[in-house]
C-alpha cells in the first residue's frame, strides 16, 4: 500500500541550523496494516508524516501510495488519498462552521467541488448516524459551531471526518497528546474501533509507548531519521514497555532520557 | 467572460508596457536636447488634468510662441503632470533641476512649492496659486526677491457674494462648502466670513477632505441655508457634478470660484479669466527669459474678473437671472 | 435630519453595503486583510465612468466588477504563488492601480459623467429619484442572496473554512491557492462593482475617491456584526450590508452636528475601535457582576464578625 524508499530531508540545508530529520529511510506498509511509531523528540516522527502528506517535500528518495509516485504532488493532491488527524485539536476543524458543515466538507472528499449545495438533508442523517458511534452526545449538536467543542471532543470528530471517505492511508500525529488522560483514551478507543472497522491501513505516531504496544500490528523505533527498531508478531506480543525502554538504550546507544517517553 | 477577462488583462499589460516605453522614448528625446545648447529649457509642471489649468498652460504656450520663444524652434517646452500625486511633482521637479532647465513654469500652488523645494537658483514662475504668501512661495508679493514670482488666481469672495446677491437677493444664510486641507481655499473661505460679518449673513461650514464625502456634506447644508459658497476648491471642483444633482433637487443656488465648475452646474462665478491668466504668466517668463530677474517682478494678482452663469441650473432651481447680468457674463453655459 | 438627507445617507449606504460585502468577504471569510480595495473600488468607478461617456452604462457596471475580479486576481496570486505576504500583496496591486486608473480614464484625474446615460436612466419603466433608491437596492438584495447561496455550495463551503484554517482544507485534498484566487477576485469584483455603481449614482469618477475604503468597509462590517449580530451566515450578510448603512447614517449626523471632516477620520477610527471592543467589554462586565457580589458579601461578613467581636457596639 505505501513504500518509502530511501528518503531523506534536512531542514535549513546550508545554514547554520542545519538538521537532517530523515537519513535514508525505507519503509513499506501492506493492505491494513496498523503501525504505530515512538521515539524521542526530534527523531523525525512528524517529519516523516509530513514528507508522507506533502507538507514537506522530500530531498531525496520517492514516496509510492497504491503503486502511485507521490513524491512531487503537493499537499492538497495527496490528502484526497489520505485521512490525518494533527496533534493540535484546532488545526482539523474549521471552529467558525458547525459540525454538520464540517461533515459534509469531508464527506466531499475526492468529488468535484462545485457549485452543488454543500450539504443536504440525507447526509445530516448520514452523519448523525456516524456521530452517534463516537458516543460524545455530538449527534444532537449538527447545528453548532464547532468552537464550541472541548478539544477531545474536537478530535473525535476530526478523527470521523478523516475517515468518512475511507482513506488509502489514515495519518494519526500524536492525536491524543494534548489531550486529558481520560479523553485521550475515549479518542484511542474510538480509532481503534474505526480502524478495524474499515481495515485502514494506518501510522500512529505516539509518545505513549504502552498505547504503542497494545494498538495496531506492528512497532517502529525511530531515532535521529531513522528507523533503529521494528517489531512484529510474536516478538512484539512478549514486549513490554521497560524491555522497550531498555532495548531503545541499547540499539541507540544513548539512555532514554525523554520524560514524556518515561511518564508514560 | 472569459475572453473579455482576458482582453481586460491584455489591455492593461500592454498599457503598462507602453507606458514604459514612452517614458524611456521622453527621456531619450531631453537627452538629444541637451546637445543642442541653443535652444531655451522650460519645464511645465501641473498637478492634475484641470479644464482651468489646462486653459492655463495652453494659452502659456500661445502667448510665449507670441513673445518670440516658440517650442521646437527656439525653445523646448517639456511638460510633465503629475496626475493629482503630490510624490510625482517632486520626482518631475527633480528632474528639471537636474537637466538645468532655464525656466520653470508652476501651475497650481502644490507644483509650486515642489519647485520652490527643489530650488533657489533656476527662475520659477508661478501660476493659479490663490496665496502665494500663505502658501510660502514668496514672502513679499510687491518684491519677491529670489528666483520665484508669478501670477495669482485669488478670486474674491466678496466680489463672488456681491453677484449672488445680483442674481438670489435674499440670502441670510450662506454654506461654505470645501476642503479644510486646501491652503487656497481657507484664504478664501475667511475672506467670506469677513464679508458675511459686516453684511450680517451666517455662515455655516461644510469641510471635506475627500470627494467621496462631498454628497453627504452638501446633504447636511440643505435646510439650514439660502446659498453654498464654495472656493477654486480642487477636492469640490472634482466632485461637482454630485453638488449639483443635490443642490437642485433642493432648489439651492450653488456660488463657485471658477469657471470650470459653473460649466459642470454651478450657478455662477465672478471669477478668473484663465486665458489672460496663462497670457499673463508667459509675459512674465518672456521678461525672465529676456534677462530680467525674477525677484523683481512683482506677484500679479488679476484684476480683471468676469462673470460666468449656468442658464441650465437657474431653470433647475426655478430662478430668472436678471438681464443685467446675463449682458455682464462674458460666457452663459447651458442652453 | 431632513428627509433628503435621509434618503441620501440610505441610498449610498446601499451602494456601499456591496463593497462592504467584499470587504467581509476578505477580511472575515478568507481572513486576508486585503488593501486592495481602495484600488479596486477606483478602477470600478473608472471602468464604469469611461463606458458610461462611450454610452454603455449597464456593460461598463459588467466590465467593472470583471476588471475588479482581475485585480482580485493579481494580489491572489502575489500571495499564492510568489508567497508575498497578503498585506503587502495588497498595497502592491492598489499602488499599481493607481496608474492602471489613470490609464483607463484616460490620464485624467476625474471624469465628469452629467447629461449621461447611467444606470438610473436608461432602464426602461424606472428613472429619475426612484431609480436611485430601487434599483441599488434590489442589486443588494440579489448579491446578499446569490452570495449566501454560494457560500451554502460544497465550494462555497471550502472557501469559508480556508480563512478559518487552511491546514484542514489542505488535509481534505483542496488546493487553497484555488479558493484564495476565487475569494479574492470576488471580494474585488464587489468592490469595484460597488465602485461603479457609485460613479454613476454621484455622475462622477475621481482618482482619489478610494481613499479611506478599506476602513469604511471594515467599519462597516463590525458596526453591522456588533449591532445586528452574527449568529447564522444569512444574518451575518444581511448585518454587514445594514452595518454599511448605518454607518453612512452616523457620518450624516455627524455632518448635520457640524463636525469638520477632518475629524470624522478619529469618529471612524473611534466607532471601529469601539465596535471591536464590544465583545470584550460586554465580557468584563459580565464577569465584574459576580466579582462585585464577591465582595460585597465578603465586606458584609467582615462587618458582621465584626460587631460580634465589639459586642454589638458597632
Amino acid at each position: 500500500m505505501l513504500v518509502i524508499d530511501a528518503v531523506s530531508k534536512t531542514f535549513g540545508q546550508g545554514s547554520i541550523n542545519e538538521r537532517r530529520a530523515l537519513e535514508n529511510l525505507s519503509l513499506t506498509l501492506g493492505e491494513g496494516e496498523f503501525v504505530t511509531i515512538i521515539g524521542g523528540n526530534g527523531a523525525g516522527k512528524s517529519t516523516l508524516l509530513n514528507c508522507i502528506a506533502g507538507v514537506y517535500e522530500v530531498d531525496q528518495g520517492k514516496i509510492l501510495l497504491d503503486s502511485m509516485d507521490i513524491s512531487l504532488w503537493p499537499e492538497f493532491k495527496r490528502s484526497r488519498f489520505l485521512g490525518r488527524v494533527f496533534q493540535d485539536p484546532l488545526r482539523g476543524t474549521a471552529f467558525d462552521m458547525t459540525i454538520e458543515e464540517n461533515l459534509a466538507m469531508a464527506y466531499a472528499k475526492g468529488k468535484t467541488r462545485g457549485l452543488q449545495p454543500g450539504l443536504r438533508k440525507t447526509d445530516s442523517k448520514l452523519f448523525q448516524e456516524h456521530l452517534a458511534l463516537l458516543e460524545l452526545g455530538l449527534e444532537d449538536r449538527l447545528k453548532q459551531k464547532v468552537g464550541l467543542l472541548s478539544g477531545g471532543q474536537r478530535q473525535a470528530l476530526t478523527l470521523l471526518m478523516a475517515t468518512i471517505v475511507k482513506p488509502k492511508l489514515l495519518l494519526l500525529d500524536e492525536h491524543t497528546a494534548a489531550l486529558d488522560p481520560s479523553i485521550a483514551k475515549k479518542v484511542l478507543e474510538l480509532t481503534r474501533e474505526i480502524v478495524a472497522q474499515h481495515q485502514l491501513c494506518t501510522i500512529m505516531v505516539t509518545h505513549n509507548m504502552k498505547a504503542a504496544l497494545e494498538h495496531g500490528s506492528r512497532t517502529i523505533m525511530m531515532h535521529e531519521g531513522q528507523i533503529i527498531m521494528d517489531l512484529e508478531g510474536t516478538e512484539r506480543e512478549d514486549m513490554t514497555v521497560e524491555r522497550l525502554i531498555d532495548l531503545f538504550g541499547k540499539k541507540s546507544g544513548m539512555e532514554l532520557d525523554n520524560d514524556r517517553l518515561l511518564l508514560n | 467572460m472569459k475572453k473579455r477577462m482576458m482582453v481586460v488583462a491584455l489591455v492593461c499589460l500592454s498599457m503598462l508596457l507602453l507606458s514604459s516605453i514612452a517614458g524611456c522614448a521622453k527621456n531619450k528625446d531631453t537627452s538629444q536636447v541637451d546637445a543642442s545648447k541653443k535652444k531655451v529649457k522650460i519645464g511645465i509642471v501641473q498637478i492634475v488634468e484641470h479644464p482651468s489649468l489646462n486653459t492655463i498652460r495652453e494659452s502659456f504656450v500661445k502667448q510665449l510662441k507670441e513673445k518670440g520663444f516658440e517650442d521646437g524652434v527656439n525653445a523646448t517646452i517639456d511638460y510633465q503632470n503629475a496626475q493629482g500625486d503630490q510624490t510625482n511633482l517632486k520626482t518631475i521637479c527633480q528632474k528639471f533641476v537636474n537637466n538645468k532647465y532655464d525656466l520653470i513654469v508652476a501651475i497650481a500652488t502644490p507644483s509650486a512649492q515642489a519647485a520652490v523645494g527643489e530650488t533657489s537658483e533656476i527662475p520659477i514662475v508661478f501660476s493659479a496659486c490663490t496665496d502665494p504668501l500663505g502658501s510660502g512661495l514668496v514672502t513679499n508679493l510687491e518684491k519677491p526677491g529670489k528666483n520665484v514670482t508669478g501670477t495669482s488666481d485669488a478670486v474674491s469672495a466678496e466680489k463672488i457674494m456681491e453677484l449672488a446677491k445680483r442674481i438670489t437677493p435674499n440670502i441670510t444664510t450662506v454654506g461654505a462648502l470645501y476642503n479644510s486641507s486646501e491652503t487656497n481655499s481657507i484664504s478664501v473661505i475667511n475672506n467670506l466670513k469677513t464679508y458675511a460679518k459686516a453684511n450680517g449673513m451666517q455662515v455655516v461650514e461644510a469641510t471635506v477632505t475627500n470627494s467621496s464625502e462631498v454628497q453627504q456634506a452638501t446633504t447636511a447644508l440643505v435646510g439650514k441655508v439660502d446659498a453654498i459658497f464654495s472656493p477654486i476648491d480642487n477636492t469640490v471642483a472634482s466632485a461637482m457634478p454630485t453638488v449639483v444633482q443635490v443642490t437642485n433637487k433642493a432648489k439651492i443656488p450653488v456660488y463657485v470660484g471658477a469657471d470650470s465648475m459653473v460649466k459642470d452646474g454651478g450657478l455662477a462665478t465672478y471669477g478668473i479669466n484663465y486665458t489672460i491668466l496663462g497670457q499673463e504668466t508667459a509675459n512674465m517668463a518672456a521678461e525672465i527669459l529676456n534677462g530680467k530677474k525674477p525677484g523683481d517682478i512683482s506677484v500679479k494678482t488679476m484684476k480683471d474678473m468676469d462673470i460666468y452663469v449656468n442658464k441650465d441650473t437657474a431653470q433647475a432651481i426655478g430662478i430668472t437671472i436678471p438681464d443685467q447680468v446675463l449682458k455682464e457674463a462674458l460666457k452663459v453655459f447651458g442652453n | 435630519m431632513t428627509f433628503m438627507a435621509f434618503r441620501g445617507s440610505l441610498e449610498l449606504g446601499i451602494i456601499y453595503a456591496i463593497m462592504a460585502l467584499g470587504v467581509f468577504l476578505s477580511f472575515r471569510t478568507l481572513n486576508i486583510p486585503d488593501l486592495t480595495v481602495d484600488g479596486s473600488f477606483v478602477l470600478g468607478a473608472a471602468v464604469s465612468a469611461m463606458m458610461c461617456t462611450n454610452g454603455q452604462p449597464v456593460e461598463g457596471i459588467v466590465v467593472a466588477f470583471l476588471a475588479g475580479c482581475l485585480a482580485g486576481c493579481v494580489t491572489a496570486l502575489l500571495n499564492t504563488r510568489l508567497k508575498i505576504q497578503p498585506l503587502l500583496a495588497g498595497i502592491l496591486v492598489m499602488l499599481a492601480l493607481y496608474s492602471v486608473n489613470l490609464r483607463v480614464m484616460d490620464k485624467r484625474a476625474n471624469i465628469a459623467l452629467m447629461n449621461k446615460l447611467s444606470l438610473f436612466n436608461v432602464l426602461p419603466g424606472i428613472s429619475g429619484d426612484n431609480a436611485k433608491t430601487i434599483i441599488p437596492s434590489i442589486l443588494l438584495i440579489g448579491i446578499v442572496l446569490l452570495l449566501f447561496l454560494f457560500l451554502k455550495t460544497r465550494f462555497g463551503f471550502v472557501l469559508r473554512a480556508t480563512g478559518d484554517n487552511d491546514h484542514m482544507v489542505r488535509a481534505l485534498g483542496v488546493n487553497t491557492d484555488f479558493t484564495t484566487l476565487i475569494g479574492l477576485a470576488l471580494a474585488n469584483g464587489l468592490v469595484a462593482l460597488s465602485g461603479s455603481l457609485i460613479a454613476q449614482y454621484q455622475s462622477f469618477a475621481d482618482i482619489s475617491m478610494g481613499v479611506g475604503m478599506v476602513i469604511i468597509g471594515l467599519a462597516s462590517v463590525i458596526i453591522g456584526e456588533v449591532v445586528f449580530g452574527a449568529k447564522s451566515l444569512l444574518r451575518r450578510l444581511i448585518a454587514v450590508a445594514l452595518g454599511a448603512m448605518l454607518y453612512r447614517f452616523i457620518i450624516a449626523f455627524a455632518f448635520e452636528l457640524g463636525m469638520p471632516a477632518t475629524d470624522l477620520k478619529f469618529i471612524s477610527a473611534l466607532i471601529v475601535a469601539l465596535a471591536l471592543s464590544g465583545p470584550v467589554v460586554k465580557d468584563k462586565v459580565n464577569k465584574l457582576g459576580p466579582v462585585m457580589k464577591e465582595k460585597i458579601n465578603k465586606l458584609q461578613k467582615k462587618i458582621s464578625t465584626l460587631r460580634n467581636h465589639s459586642g454589638g457596639h458597632l
